[in-house]
């Protein structure tokens, strides 16, 4: 601060202050600007193949397999000309530009013209519109004849290669415009057409319901058996003492670690003994016995203070009346959180169903079974697929909108313990 | 309550009416176990094979033990007898009860109540809508008592209709005529005896007999509230395992008898050039999509913790791949991946020819077989791993991230500290615990790869071309059940379960050096 506070001092301070003032600005708008950029390219990144899911789903086959690929549903379209039903194309109509025709008369006489500047260039046009010159011309050793052709206003010299058909394309809005093209090269013109009925297709044909309606039984027994056993389970690690209480709680986080890939060869001969292969009830009762909701259930229950059961306790409740009455109404985040991550569970497990529901009856298939089925038969369109998986994914993802908040508890809760 | 309003007429000498049948009880269930251990050790009436015969013996001498426990215990009237004698009574309404359902259909029956359930599933909808409702009415407060009643009444009126609808009284009949058929009714008379026993010895009356004080009271109530879950445990987890373990010392097909073999399906998985190729597999995948997984998906939840407007949103995006199921998604990856409509060749032909216009020059743009080119095909699967895995590893560290001291940062601010910064010398190194996890389930995820190649080489062998996509787990799936090689399919299992296990126990050592997770 020794330096004079001349006024070219102060004023080239404040200039400096402003330029700082000013960067720090810009340098934010770029950072929050590429922040969201990566946000956007990533977010674009997870949607997309959802939004081709859902897209595919109402295509019809051929659209399926069209290239380049197109997202939205295509069909091709046609109108009512004249009391009848019309392809209708797309073609370019010399000065009037890109127009939408309809085949008004197939098989009109025509030849095949090349340029006689650059005989690659070539179109197919009506006799009809070309006048012998009498002249010739050698393309390729050939010699051709030459043609004048008139199009539209125009009049050119060409060569006739050889004679060929097309056909006289109306414009369908105005019936003056009138145009030629091969019919088997036109590009036919289309609009965007979803095929809502590959949904009923697939349910009537597939017996997709089945599977659905199975997949939701076993979800919502999963859930409900799971919650259960947690419950109970986790009340007694966390409030009641007994022997060998803690060496079984260290057992049951420990088997959090065991990859189920090492059950499941003993499972499946379990369910062979029980007799419990192809059905149900080998995707249900296994599985509602679990570790991770056990520990969850008991690290909220450990939370809760004690003085609120100690004082229902004294007023001579049962521990099963206080663990309904008291526990389990002040547990609700935990228990949302445990019941969205075993409705995922019990929603998209694949590698068990697939093991131990392996018969071709389909009526114990659930969703993944029925999908891989699909997905496996080589002659099935893509578009049926893609329909069964928008059917089976609607269910999670509603489910998704209203719980949010507890599916990402749910990670947060097993990420930091 | 018929317990204790026969309790209450006990006779002068304090001995309740119900103390001699009880006595009675005791020896005949201490008789039937005796009676079944021999049945089993001569293997007559209950014929059963391996590992599952030295279970039953091993229990039913242990049971055996129990019962000679609860007799002494009931005659010297010590709460130990009220103890063992309720263990026993219980485990046989469970086992017996178990064996009634299962006899009469009932845990299988499932599928006939799926087929009802069929065409009656939108009658849950009323289910759905009075519950919305109640707790739409519970969250408003005040004077909703009578929408929450209503409510209440329309979710109980939709589950009647919703059983009438599904045949809940033929259901009921059918349940009845398969109770008393053949040798079930035995089973479910055993198993009602016993509940009666089990019910008479929970009561206070018995507690007060038996002289249990309130640590007692405490412990038994605790084993039953744990019993459901660590039955169904040692059923359905820690027995498998053990009969896991056992199998894969055994050469077994699944029909004839085990073979027991020693380490030799250890022995022969090193030189087993399929089980090193899927291995050498496995090991590429994690050595490259691990870390592709985690590292963006750090920056991602760096950018996510900004609290600028639309985080929310982006969150969700993120997370959609996660709820959407395996088997969907590869589907639909399926299709993007289809060398000749697929998008994702379609998109690297545009961005070839886009480049190329930007530097004048004709490129030749790769056009891969995503899935049948076998040096492509395990690509195919790390990228669709690492799509589905992205977001789900973003959310996890942001709800680490959340977990930071606020004041670290502010510090930060006041030294002039940038973002980058910040992110390098507070965010990543107080991150460490949720890093730690993160890596190791998707490591543990990753190695327990299945679906993703399984899904998309089919209807192709899941091994894919040459064998590329081959995974540990695709393997023990082969042997065990199209090879029938149940005893090798087990060893691969546990070969695998131990290279997880070393991963691990390593990620979480080296953490804990750093005393990270020593909290």
């Amino acid at each position: 601060m020794t330096t004079a506070q001349t006024p070219e001092a102060v004023a080239a301070r404040k200039a400096q202050a402003k330029r700082d003032h000013r960067r720090k600005i810009i340098r934010t708008i770029i950072g929050r600007g590429g922040a969201y950029a990566v946000l956007i390219g990533f977010a674009a990144a997870m949607l997309f193949p959802f939004l081709f899911m859902v897209a595919t789903a109402l295509k019809t086959p051929e659209d399926t397999f069209r290239y380049p690929p197109k997202i939205l549903p295509r069909t091709a379209a046609t109108a009512e000309v004249g009391g009848e039903e019309v392809d209708l194309f797309t073609v370019e109509v010399p000065g009037e530009g890109v127009q939408t025709v309809f085949l008004a008369e197939p098989g009109v006489e025509a030849g095949l013209f090349a340029s006689l500047d650059d005989p690659e260039t070539t179109i197919s046009w009506p006799l009809e519109f070309a006048v012998d010159t009498g002249q010739t011309t050698t393309i390729d050793g050939e010699t051709l004849p030459i043609y004048a052709v008139t199009q539209g206003a125009e009049t050119v010299d060409l060569a006739l290669v050889r004679n060929t058909a097309v056909g006289r394309f109306v414009g369908l809005d105005d019936p003056n415009i009138e145009t030629f093209a091969v019919v088997r090269t036109a590009e036919r013109a289309e609009s965007i057409d979803p095929q809502w009925q590959n949904f009923r297709e697939i349910i009537d044909l597939r017996d997709f319901d089945r599977s659905l309606t199975n997949t939701i039984l076993v979800t919502i027994l999963v859930v409900a058996g799971t919650l259960f056993t947690s419950i109970t389970g986790g009340y007694a690690f966390s409030r009641l003492r007994f022997k060998g209480r803690n060496a079984i709680f260290v057992t049951y986080v420990g088997s959090i670690m065991i990859p189920f890939v090492v059950l499941i060869i003993p499972l499946f001969r379990l369910m062979v003994s029980f007799g419990w292969v192809n059905t149900l009830g080998s995707l249900v009762w296994p599985f509602i016995f679990n570790a991770y909701g056990t520990f969850l259930m008991r690290q909220f229950f450990v939370s809760i203070p004690k003085d609120l059961e100690e004082a229902a306790y004294i007023d001579g409740a049962k521990r099963w009346k206080i663990l309904w009455a008291i526990f389990v109404p002040l547990s609700w985040p935990a228990i949302a959180t445990l019941a969205t991550f075993m409705f995922l569970y019990a929603w998209n497990s694949f590698i068990w169903p697939l093991v131990s529901i392996n018969g071709a009856n389909s009526d114990d298939f659930v969703l993944t079974i029925a999908l891989q089925t699909l997905g496996g038969q080589a002659g099935e369109g893509p578009n049926l697929i893609f329909a069964a998986i928008v059917l089976s994914v609607i269910i999670p993802f509603t489910v998704f909108v209203f719980a949010q908040r507890y599916f990402v508890e749910n990670v947060a809760t097993s990420g930091i313990k | 309550m018929t317990a204790a309003s026969v309790s209450s007429v006990s006779t002068n000498s304090g001995e309740p009416r119900w103390f001699l049948p009880l006595v009675v009880w005791r020896v005949f269930t201490a008789v039937l176990l005796a009676a079944a251990l021999v049945a089993t050790v001569i293997q007559r009436g209950i014929v059963v094979d391996g590992p599952v015969r030295l279970t039953l013996i091993l229990a039913l001498i242990g049971g055996l033990i129990g019962a000679g426990i609860a007799i002494r215990g009931t005659l010297q009237r010590v709460h130990l007898g009220r103890l063992s004698g309720f263990a026993i009574d219980f485990l046989l309404v469970v086992i017996l009860g178990f064996i009634a359902l299962n006899r009469m259909g009932m845990f299988t029956g499932l599928d006939a109540v799926g087929e009802a359930f069929n065409g009656n599933a939108a009658l849950l909808l009323i289910i759905v809508v009075g519950w919305f409702v109640s707790g739409f009415a519970e969250r408003a407060g005040g004077n909703q008592r009578n929408i929450k009643l209503i409510a209440r009444w329309t979710m109980i009126a939709g589950a009647a209709i919703l059983a009438v609808a599904m045949g809940i009284f033929p259901g009921l009949i059918e349940f009845a005529s398969r109770l008393v058929r053949g040798e079930v009714v035995l089973f479910a008379i055993g198993a009602a005896v016993s509940a009666v026993f089990a019910r008479l010895l929970w009561t206070d009356d018995a507690a007060r007999f038996f002289g249990t004080n309130q640590a007692q009271s405490e412990a038994m109530d605790g084993m039953l509230f744990v019993a459901p879950n660590v039955l169904g445990f040692l059923a359905f987890f820690a027995g498998p395992l053990i009969v896991s373990a056992f199998i894969s010392f055994t050469e077994w097909d699944g029909l004839t008898d085990a073979t027991f073999v020693g380490f030799q399906n250890y022995i022969d998985l090193f030189s087993d050039s399929l089980f090193l190729k899927s291995l050498r597999n496995i090991l590429v995948f994690g050595v490259v999509a691990i870390p592709l997984a985690v590292v963006p998906a750090l920056l991602l939840a760096a950018l996510l913790n900004s609290k600028l407007p639309g985080m929310k949103f982006f969150r969700a995006v993120y997370f959609l791949p996660s709820i959407a199921g395996v088997v969907g998604v590869t589907l639909i990856w399926k299709q993007l991946f289809n060398s000749t409509v697929g998008y994702l060749n379609y998109m690297i032909l545009r961005v070839t020819e886009w480049f190329g216009a930007i530097f004048g020059a004709t490129w030749e743009a790769p056009q891969p077989q995503w899935i049948s080119d076998d040096s492509i095909a395990l690509i195919a699967v790390i990228i669709l791993f690492i799509w589905q895995q992205i977001g789900f590893n973003t959310v996890l560290f942001l709800a680490g991230m959340q977990g930071i001291d606020g004041t670290l940062y502010e510090a930060a601010d006041i030294d002039g500290a940038g973002p980058w910064a910040k992110l390098r010398n507070i965010t990543v190194p107080m991150l460490r615990p949720t890093t730690v996890f993160v890596v190791a389930t998707t490591t543990i995820l990753g190695l327990q790869l299945f679906n993703e190649p399984f899904i998309l080489q089919s209807p192709s062998p899941p091994s894919g071309p040459n064998n590329s996509t081959l995974t540990p787990v695709i393997y023990l799936y082969q042997n065990a059940f199209s090879e029938f090689q149940i005893g090798y399919a087990s060893a691969v299992a546990w070969a695998l379960f131990v290279l997880i296990f070393g991963i691990t126990l390593l990620y979480f050592r080296r953490s804990g050096e750093d005393g990270v997770l020593s909290s």
